[in-house]
């Protein structure tokens, strides 16, 4: 008996499913995981970006997905005032979650703490690299920020930069945070749920629902019945089969599929083989059938919208016989085509990833090639991902999905094209110098050069195979108001979700 | 008796170290975490200076020997993940599988004897063809499958259920508890069943038959006393089973069980809770298996003299 | 472990009469030969099924989408296709022959080591018992699909993995069966005549404690085969499995999964399956332990009316 009276430990008497109540007021959202943190200075990291981002805490800047222009956020304003300086403006009268006052000295703090901190954080590595910033409050309304070469997309970079009080501890990770945004965190149940409450003081717009409950659900087919079932309000990346018109809406989230083929080990250290590989995917095949329509053959590793897409690449027609006579051709030079190549995905990265690593290695050995799949979990996938590259393991063909979060080619280009790139597997010295070239640039000629830097890859280099440009599928129940965009999956803000009543968006 | 307890647990606790040896060693074979847990650009000093905050850096026999002494005094190092004490992750997410666990395997053993005693009170007649395919295919469905079934037909089909979690009413227990229960059941109904119909068969029922005994007296005075002892024994056994189910059924139906915490941290290559979980379900079965030998001894005198360990 | 009840005292005496065919048995047990067509029929299929379909069970046609079950289609399109149109049929038959090549060994396997061990150290008691037992203890301790997710990450889950980690996993249950009926064959007359008689050890348990224990570790085999696919089916569910291009019939349930609201026939054909093989192999089981037990084998002669005390499953069977 003691069995079934403890057993209600664990069920609180709530009503009416896990993601709280449907009175209306609660906004419920159903997460692919538990975030491991919810520390600002993680946000880069999908699973906890998508809670804090814009939530809880807000940066100085920030970037309009769909434009991919600079908003205002918590800086009213910016310039260059040196080579090597930027000034920022500080808006006045906002209040952090915990009373205390915004002022310069926060943003300093903030900016100090995730970039030249020891806590290793996520961000400073992925937006600054070893880029040392030398930040000043000048006045309680004014910044300014040093770095040592000129950076002309510092803004873009800052804006992944969560801004937290001064208070805040610099020794260890905090496990809730405080910052200006307009929810604020009211308790987090380890393993069960994240609720948050409206921040009544907030300094903009306030949001319509007072409260928001995250729960997580590893299982797509779950997530969807969720939404089905009227018991959760917004589901993050449902599958293509359980989404109907009713329970989702697409939208670009700005990831590109492709295979990274290792140019170092034969038979991918010849050009025709990895081009063959190009003509042998059946892009709109795999598109339609697995993908459920929703991603487009893709020529680039970066989306339109993002600074140095190439509106004149166009996917690579599917073309058996050809690719077939490339790899026979490379066959007849000696290139050991019949050498074993390993086809590494990594499980649960997108929605069909397993069956797309079946079409592909099908498809790899039609023009005859000899490919094996090994499904990966993400910290095997991260070891081949990234240098130090493992050795002694033959020719790889990663699966990569990768999304350009700050809508500038030069954070996908420093990390995939050069030839020591941390996720390139080798590369060429013209190569290399395209890209320096061009991050020196900006406005339309840094367009223009990172444009012809992609093209220059698709011919000259081949490291790649692409796929397609993703879709995501955010499940939403009718009685919410929401318009997903291409950050949606690393940052979902809680006050653009209106109950459908209101019916705007 | 006290004899017998002492010895069974002083020999139990020798496997303990290995099984603490053996996943501190395969744990430490999948790898450093330092890629999952350090930014994809991290630079080489990032990464010896992570290795070197987590000991990774440290040969095997000084992590393990930090590690042992730790343990000894309840200190099972802290999660990579969360930044909290592994121990205390572990405890919080033990009683929701226990709870689980004990839920399911006294419905399991009470239903398996109202079955099978019904199935083994006339053999081959249509009840007991029925009880013994139903069992059987009971058996051998996969857990998941059932769950997801589970989720489509009653949670959103009819509408009856709610589909997943652990907030609500206990109507919220249903869905995981059947999928775990379906193959302990299955299997146990056959046990039950096998057992009783030897011992309805055997002279001393046949006598107390012949005599005039009340049939329902004959079935649960003597039939169903002689069958406990199997029925302990593969109920122990599928109790141990328990812990991978536990694994799916918290991983689809987002419980924040011992299962799920186990398959995250092999994800998450977050060696302590790892370790701290593995350690901890260890020992709940061998004090299981300790509790089924006492009950052994209980119902049967000859075990106790006769017990090899 | 031990039933006692039904344990035959006499199981060594030698039958005067010859013992009736077996396929005569078989043919009055409509539910043992149905089970023994069944299962005859899959183990005919994995075998020599490959030979037929050719590539059939590869063959992608993306086109061909998730093509419920017809008769149009011809033979291949008679159940169905899956997402990358592959026949549902092949790859039935492709995967029935990877099941058993996975589920088979590794019951051979864990068969063979732990009644070995066990018989040994159940004859021997003492040390070389505690010691077994308690290997038996450590193995068990580990939550089994959990250690496998971690070793087959570590060495990569080829099908010899699979088979060796599902192998060793279950050791213990052969090894305590076997342990617990050999010790208590070994204060028995006829293991203690033989052992005055001077018979080496190793040949009393061949030939004295082996043909008693038999039957229940055969059991408990045919039990443990269930087991074995349905672990390797979770193990594909958690993404660690069989490897495609190879299939299995968990690999394709756990696939199969996402499709059950729009194509239900990709998860439910292969469960189907696994579900008939294993009852299958349960049904038969008990009947050839019934027909295998000397004291029992009788009950197999009569008419079906008067056999009706006989336990489709012994107690003495382990999940």
């Amino acid at each position: 008996m003691t069995l079934l009276t403890s057993a209600c430990a664990v069920a609180n008497s709530d009503t009416a499913g896990d993601a709280g109540s449907a009175d209306g007021r609660t906004l419920r959202v159903v997460l692919t995981q538990e975030p491991p943190t919810l520390e600002p200075c993680e946000s880069s990291l999908t699973a906890t970006g998508v809670v804090v981002r814009s939530n809880i805490t807000e940066p100085l800047v920030e970037r309009e997905p769909s434009t991919g222009k600079l908003q205002p956020l918590l800086s009213t304003g910016w310039r260059q005032t040196e080579p090597t300086t930027w000034t920022f403006d500080i808006r006045s009268g906002v209040n952090f979650q915990n009373g205390q006052p915004f002022t310069a000295e926060d943003a300093v703090f903030s900016i100090d703490r995730a970039v030249n901190s020891d806590l290793a954080c996520n961000v400073d590595g992925y937006v600054f690299g070893d880029e040392k910033l030398e930040v000043r409050a000048v006045s309680p309304t004014r910044l300014t920020v040093t770095t040592e070469k000129a950076d002309p997309i510092l803004p873009l970079r800052l804006s992944f930069v969560e801004i937290v009080p001064r208070t805040t501890s610099t020794k260890a990770k905090v496990r809730i945070p405080v910052g200006t945004g307009p929810y604020a965190v009211t308790s987090w149940q380890t393993g069960v749920s994240i609720s948050l409450a409206r921040n009544e003081k907030y300094w903009g717009k306030a949001p319509a629902y007072p409260r928001a409950r995250y729960v997580w659900r590893s299982d797509a087919s779950v997530r969807a019945a969720m939404i089905d079932k009227g018991e959760a309000d917004i589901a993050m990346a449902l599958d293509p089969m359980d989404a109907t018109g009713d329970n989702s809406v697409a939208y670009p989230n700005n990831e590109t599929t492709a295979l990274r083929l290792d140019g170092r080990e034969a038979p991918l250290n010849d050009i025709r083989v990895r081009k063959a590989i190009g003509m042998a995917i059946d892009r709109q095949g795999i598109a339609d059938a697995l993908l459920g329509g929703l991603a487009k053959p893709a020529a680039q590793l970066v989306p339109p919208g993002v600074v140095g897409h190439n509106d004149n690449l166009t996917p690579t027609p599917y073309d058996v016989s050809a690719a077939r006579a490339l790899v026979e051709q490379a066959a007849a030079d000696g290139v050991p085509v019949h050498r074993r190549i390993t086809l590494v995905a990594r499980n649960g990265q997108f929605a069909g990833i397993a069956e797309v690593a079946e079409a592909l290695q099908y498809e790899m050995a039609k023009v005859g090639l000899n490919v094996r799949i090994r499904m990966a979990d993400t910290a095997t996938h991260l070891q081949y991902q990234l240098r130090p590259l493992p050795r002694g393991v033959g020719p790889v063909a990663l699966l990569i999905m990768h999304g350009n979060q700050a809508g500038d080619a030069a954070f996908t280009t420093s990390q995939y094209l050069l030839s020591d790139g941390p996720q390139s597997t080798f590369g060429t010295q013209e190569l290399n110098r395209r890209i320096a070239a061009a991050d020196t640039r900006s406005g339309k000629d840094r367009q223009k050069a990172f444009a012809s830097v992609l093209a220059h890859q698709n011919t000259e280099v081949a490291q790649y195979a692409y796929l397609a440009h993703m879709r995501g599928l955010l499940g939403l129940s009718p009685s919410v108001r929401y318009r997903p965009d291409s950050a949606t999956g690393d940052e979902m803000r809680l006050s653009e979700v209106r109950p459908a009543t209101a019916g705007r968006h | 008796m006290g004899f017998f307890l002492r010895k069974r647990v002083v020999s139990s606790a020798i496997p303990l170290v290995f099984v603490v040896l053996g996943v501190f060693c395969l744990a430490r074979l999948t790898g450093n975490p330092v890629d999952l847990y350090l930014p994809l650009s991290a630079t080489a000093q990032q990464r010896a200076e992570f290795s070197a905050a987590h000991g990774f850096d440290d040969s095997i026999a000084v992590q393990l020997w930090d590690y042992l002494a730790g343990a000894a005094h309840l200190d099972f190092g802290t999660s990579l993940r969360t930044g909290e004490s592994a121990g205390s992750m572990v405890l919080q997410a033990f009683p929701v599988t226990l709870q689980l666990a004990g839920v399911t395997m006294l419905l399991a053993i009470l239903g398996a004897l109202v079955v099978g005693s019904l199935a083994a009170y006339r053999p081959n007649s249509l009840v007991d063809r029925i009880a013994g395919l139903l069992s059987m295919t009971a058996a051998s469905i996969p857990d998941f499958w059932f769950a997801i079934m589970g989720v489509l037909v009653f949670g959103v089909g009819l509408d009856l259920l709610p589909t997943s979690g652990t907030l609500g009413g206990p109507e919220i227990w249903v869905l995981p508890i059947a999928t775990l229960l379906i193959r302990p059941f299955g299997v146990l109904v056959q046990v039950v069943r096998g057992s009783m119909v030897g011992a309805l068969s055997a002279p001393y029922v046949k006598v107390a038959r012949s005599k005039g005994a009340d049939a329902k007296r004959v079935v649960f005075g003597h039939a169903l006393r002689n069958s406990a002892t199997p029925v302990l024994t593969v109920a122990g056994d599928l109790t141990v089973g328990l812990v991978n189910g536990a694994v799916v059924v918290e991983t689809i139906f987002g419980w924040p069980g011992i299962g799920k915490l186990m398959i995250d941290s092999i994800l998450q290559r977050d060696f302590a809770v790892l370790q701290a979980a593995v350690l901890l379900t260890a020992v709940t079965i061998f004090a299981l298996n300790i509790l089924v030998d006492v009950c052994h001894a209980l119902i049967d005198p000859r075990v106790r003299q006769a017990v090899p360990a | 472990m031990t039933d006692l009840a039904s344990r035959p005292t006499d199981a060594v005496t030698p039958s005067r009469t010859r013992p009736p065919r077996w396929w005569l048995l078989l043919g009055r047990d409509r539910g043992a030969a149905v089970a023994a067509v069944v299962l005859a029929l899959v183990f005919l299929v994995a075998v020599f099924g490959r030979l037929f379909i050719g590539d059939r069970a590869v063959r992608q046609d993306l086109g061909a989408s998730l093509r419920p079950p017809s008769l149009d289609q011809g033979f291949y399109g008679l159940l169905g296709t899956d997402v990358l149109g592959r026949s549902v049929l092949a790859r039935l038959v492709d995967a029935a022959g990877t099941t058993l090549s996975v589920a088979v060994p590794a019951v051979l396997c864990s068969l063979l080591i732990g009644s070995a061990l066990g018989m040994w150290a159940g004859y021997h008691g003492g040390v070389r018992e505690n010691v077994a037992m308690r290997v038996a203890d450590v193995i068990l301790s580990f939550p089994s699909l959990l250690i496998a997710v971690v070793v087959l990450y570590v060495f990569a889950p080829s099908a010899l993995n699979i088979v060796l980690i599902l192998a060793v996993a279950r050791i213990p249950v052969y090894l305590r069966t076997a342990r617990a009926e050999s010790a208590e064959l070994r204060s028995r007359l006829f293991v203690d005549a033989a052992r005055t008689f001077g018979t080496p050890s190793r040949h009393i348990i061949v030939r004295h404690i082996l043909p008693i224990a038999l039957p229940t570790l055969l059991t408990v085999a045919t039990l443990d085969f269930c087991f074995v696919m349905l672990t390797e089916s979770s193990l594909s569910f958690l993404g660690i499995g069989i490897q495609p291009p190879d299939v299995s019939w968990g690999l394709m349930v756990a696939q199969g999964r996402q499709y059950l609201q729009t194509a239900w026939w990709i998860a439910v054909l292969p469960g189907v399956a696994i579900v008939l093989t294993t009852v299958s192999a349960t049904v038969l089981a008990a009947w050839v332990r019934l027909a295998t037990d000397p004291a029992q084998r009788w009950r197999l002669t009569l008419p079906r009316k008067r056999r009706g005390d006989r336990a489709a499953v012994p107690p003495e069977m382990i999940a």
